[in-house]
């Protein structure tokens, strides 16, 4: 094992080596050219004794370009020795099982659970990578860091593959990166049908990873067949003839290591497509910054995989510190010692546990990245099928939120934009008579908005047919005939269970699953959703989520001597009730007129089941909430305060009850219950119609 | 909060899990007390004794849950044991405290304050010292929530199955 060990070592100084150059400084001074140099040579011949060719060759290569260093060397020097190290991992890997395999052991390294464990998430990981930089190459076909990034990543898997003797699945990998260096040297263009295979093949592999998982440590995986894909990346690799002046993919274009763009020479054909293409101009020059953000990330932060659960105990934690903190600082004996010290001490403590309790809370955030570059990978595929001409516009995908609602998040949002591609923009054609542009366009923005997160889902395409709603409301018998709806209820019935508009069940969308489920999923996340639309002009869906699912604005409340925290979002006004404001309908409903509307008024005490202190209406004070569209008023003794509480759910002995969210630990260390207000109301309405 | 810590012996092999004096060798126990009457449950599903602490009732439960409690930032609910058995209750004292217990239901291990008048001991119990009550027909020690009684030094120690006390099943016919 020594001679691998010192080659790998020798890569390292190698690395190490050009680490130091800085690329303004132009060519390093020679003694750092020797030692570059020293080190290759002892890399070939060991190399090549181990039986790595590839690394070998890799070597030589590098030996070359250190003898003869050319205009944009360092760039040049470094993608050299990261192949070079990613030649020499994979033919170590390949060794590596060779040997078990000869030792007989084939089956034993794929029974290490954890080790599939890692080569699932890290498969994953670079699977995702690709689905990105391909979508990016489609976008920008010139530019060249997408396709260096695409080609790594299929390497690692490959090199993966190879450890775990998942034979077939490294051939295709293999046959995956021998294309895409193709591409790499400008001898083929990234065509989109190119892009496509590139991403059926990802897709292959990725189905690959999730069967590994759904069967940890079996051997008996049923791998499928690759070979129609093979076909197709060979299909590929053949040169078209029509096109012999293939554009040379900015294969010069290099990136300096500040993230400055330099682009040596372009040849004339090059400089033509770039001025002729503006909006594709615009495109890749997203792509660029995004790119040199996420090498900044990469640069600046390391990062490490953390079991959420752990993450979650802690947050606990940090919230439960920040109490006892409070409580320690309030103890009126403190106050009677008149120790200074003590004091200052406490307080230190005190900005402390303040700086860990934000930093506790940071961990749950995540930005909606991910879940919106899923998108993309859906919404491409979503027109392709549809044979509509459209675009999907990404903005503000570094917004943050909590990261289950981000997780949960991408179902609905695959729904609606399902939606706006095949029920909301129109056939091209469609598109001409209104004078739209061919391209229809789905925007898919977040933004944050006081307090909230706000994501939008709009298209420009037909907008929600009111008349078709009502007339399928009414078939459906969601609304009597006669009724007569403001224009806003009207594009709430497709909220409704049991809804759609589709005329023809589609691939696409029209499985029977509706915009109920969607909105059933967004109000289980806390959120809000809002529906508008003009005929001729789009639709628009407004998703509202609190930043975090862990923390709650909540209102204290007192009612018949306990406290309870109401969801501060559904609390519109709070007073105290007029004299001669309060009456009774019919003997039973109470109702609260509040500038001249009328309001039900429910006292809480009745909803909780408690004995109040008093029943007189005029001693409380009135909460005016909007639950579900409609408004009421809710009678509570006392108002104690707004606050952020940490949501704690009751444990599985109670498991849910019905008007009670959660738990909070409040400031004195006691429990408040969170009320459902929601909740609470449908209790009550079911209690009454029983 | 006058905080006992919990007794650590493990001793979950000496105890009988289902069967009533199925039990070999001795088990130690925690002894507590319902007005005149003294308990045992085994010390190896006891988590921990706490002094009585403020509770808040939570809507729509049976009366014997009286609400939850804050154990060190976990939301621990809190069922009344005298309540629960049918015993007269009685205003709290110094005495009353709540035994933090983790039962094993079916699936899940969680944990429950249950309050008691008040515990006495920590002692070991024989399985020779237990009798089985199928030939009891009175009340309480009929009602399935006893595995059996054990004599121990002259007196009569009631061995309560903490399980079958805590099920959730006429729990959930409240909601």
């Amino acid at each position: 094992m020594s001679v691998e060990a010192d080659l790998l070592t020798w890569i390292d100084s190698l690395i190490v080596e050009t680490l130091a150059f800085s690329p303004e400084e132009g060519l390093p001074g020679g003694a750092r050219m020797a030692t570059l140099a020293g080190l290759c040579a002892r890399i070939v011949p060991a190399a090549t004794d181990l039986g790595m060719l590839e690394t070998a060759a890799c070597a030589e290569g590098l030996a070359r370009q250190i003898a003869s260093p050319g205009p944009g060397f360092s760039a040049l020097l470094e993608e050299q020795i990261e192949l070079l190290q990613m030649n020499a991992d994979s033919e170590l890997a390949a060794r590596l099982s060779q040997q078990r395999v000869a030792a007989g052991g084939s089956a034993e390294v794929f029974q290490d659970l954890s080790m599939i464990g890692d080569f699932i998430s890290e498969a994953r990981e670079h699977l995702e990578t690709i689905e990105q930089e391909l979508l990016l190459l489609e976008q920008s076909p010139q530019s060249a860091e997408p396709i260096h990034a695409i080609f790594r990543s299929f390497h690692t898997i490959k090199g993966l593959a190879g450890i775990f003797n998942l034979t077939s699945t490294r051939d295709l990998a293999h046959e995956v990166e021998t294309l895409l260096d193709l591409v790499r040297n400008g001898a083929l263009p990234a065509t989109p049908s190119l892009v496509d295979v590139v991403l059926a093949c990802a897709d292959r592999l990725g189905e690959i990873v999730n069967r590994l998982d759904d069967d940890r440590g079996g051997n008996a995986v049923a791998l499928p067949d690759n070979s129609e894909l093979l076909e197709r990346l060979r299909n590929e690799m053949m040169p078209p003839d029509d096109e012999p002046l293939a554009v040379e993919a900015g294969g010069g274009v290099q990136e300096a290591s500040g993230g400055l763009m330099i682009a040596p020479t372009l040849s004339p054909i090059d400089e033509q497509l770039t001025a002729g293409m503006g909006g594709l101009e615009t495109s890749s020059s997203g792509a660029d910054a995004s790119a040199a953000r996420r090498r900044a990330n990469d640069a600046n932060s390391a990062h490490v995989k953390v079991e959420t659960a752990k993450l979650d105990f802690l947050v606990d934690m940090v919230g439960e510190l920040v109490i006892a903190q409070s409580l320690v600082q309030q103890d009126p004996s403190l106050a009677q010692l008149g120790e200074p010290r003590l004091g200052r001490n406490l307080s230190q403590l005190g900005r402390i546990t303040t700086d860990l309790q934000k930093i506790a809370m940071s961990l749950r955030v995540v930005p909606i990245r991910q879940t919106f570059q899923r998108m993309q990978r859906a919404f491409r595929d979503l027109v392709k099928k549809s044979g509509k001409q459209a675009e999907l516009e990404l903005v503000g995908e570094d917004a943050e939120l909590d990261r289950s609602i981000v997780e949960q998040l991408a179902d609905p949002l695959m729904h609606m934009i399902r939606n706006s591609v095949d029920h909301g923009l129109e056939a091209p054609g469609e598109r001409e008579q209104t004078s739209k542009p061919p391209i229809g366009k789905v925007r898919l923005v977040a933004s944050h908005q006081s307090g909230n997160v706000l994501i939008e889902v709009s298209d420009d395409g037909r907008g929600l047919n009111r008349a078709k709603i009502l007339k399928k409301a009414i078939e459906r018998g969601l609304i009597p005939e006669d009724a007569n709806l403001p224009v806003d209820k009207i594009l709430e019935l497709i909220f409704e269970p049991g809804f759609s508009t589709a005329d023809q069940i589609s691939d696409v969308s029209g499985r029977g699953v509706g915009m109920d489920v969607v909105k059933k999923q967004i109000q289980k996340l806390r959120g809000r959703i809002e529906i508008r639309s003009e005929p001729g002009t789009g639709t628009t869906f407004l998703l509202r989520f609190p930043l975090t699912l862990a923390i709650i604005d909540g209102l204290t409340v007192r009612v018949a001597g306990e406290r309870y925290i109401l969801p501060l979002h559904c609390v519109h006004e709070i007073f105290r009730p007029i004299a001669d404001s309060i009456y009774r309908v019919n003997g039973a409903q109470e109702v609260v007129l509040v500038r001249d509307r009328v309001v039900p008024l429910l006292r809480l005490y009745q909803m909780l089941g408690r004995t109040p202190e008093t029943t007189d209406p005029y001693a409380g004070i009135l909460i005016a909430a909007e639950l579900e569209g409609r408004r009421y008023c809710l009678l509570v003794d006392e108002l104690l305060g707004k606050q952020e509480v940490v949501i704690k759910n009751l444990g599985e002995y109670l498991g849910t009850m019905p008007g009670v969210s959660g738990a909070a630990i409040l400031g004195d260390g006691c429990v408040g219950l969170i009320l459902d207000l929601e909740g609470m109301l449908s209790k009550e309405s079911y209690d009454a119609a029983a | 909060m006058n905080t006992m810590s919990a007794p650590t012996t493990e001793i979950r092999s000496g105890m009988p899990p289902a069967a009533p004096g199925a039990a070999r060798g001795p088990s130690k126990h925690l002894i507590f007390s319902l007005g005149k009457e003294e308990f045992a449950v085994p010390v190896a599903k006891v988590k921990e004794i706490i002094g009585m602490l403020e509770v808040t009732p939570v809507p729509h439960t049976a009366e014997y849950v009286r609400g939850v409690i804050n154990l060190r930032g976990k939301v621990v609910p809190v069922i009344d044991l005298r309540l629960k058995l049918g015993v007269p209750s009685v205003e709290y004292d110094a005495r009353t405290c709540i035994v933090v217990v983790q039962p094993e239901m079916a699936k899940s291990v969680f944990l429950i304050g249950v309050i008691v008048d008040g515990v006495s001991e920590v002692m070991p119990v024989q399985s020779s010292d237990i009798e089985k009550t199928e030939t009891f027909s009175h009340g309480l020690i009929s009602s399935g929530y006893v595995q059996g009684v054990a004599k121990i030094r002259g007196k009569v120690k009631i061995l309560l199955d903490l399980d079958c006390v805590l099920s959730q099943a006429d729990l959930q016919q409240l909601l």
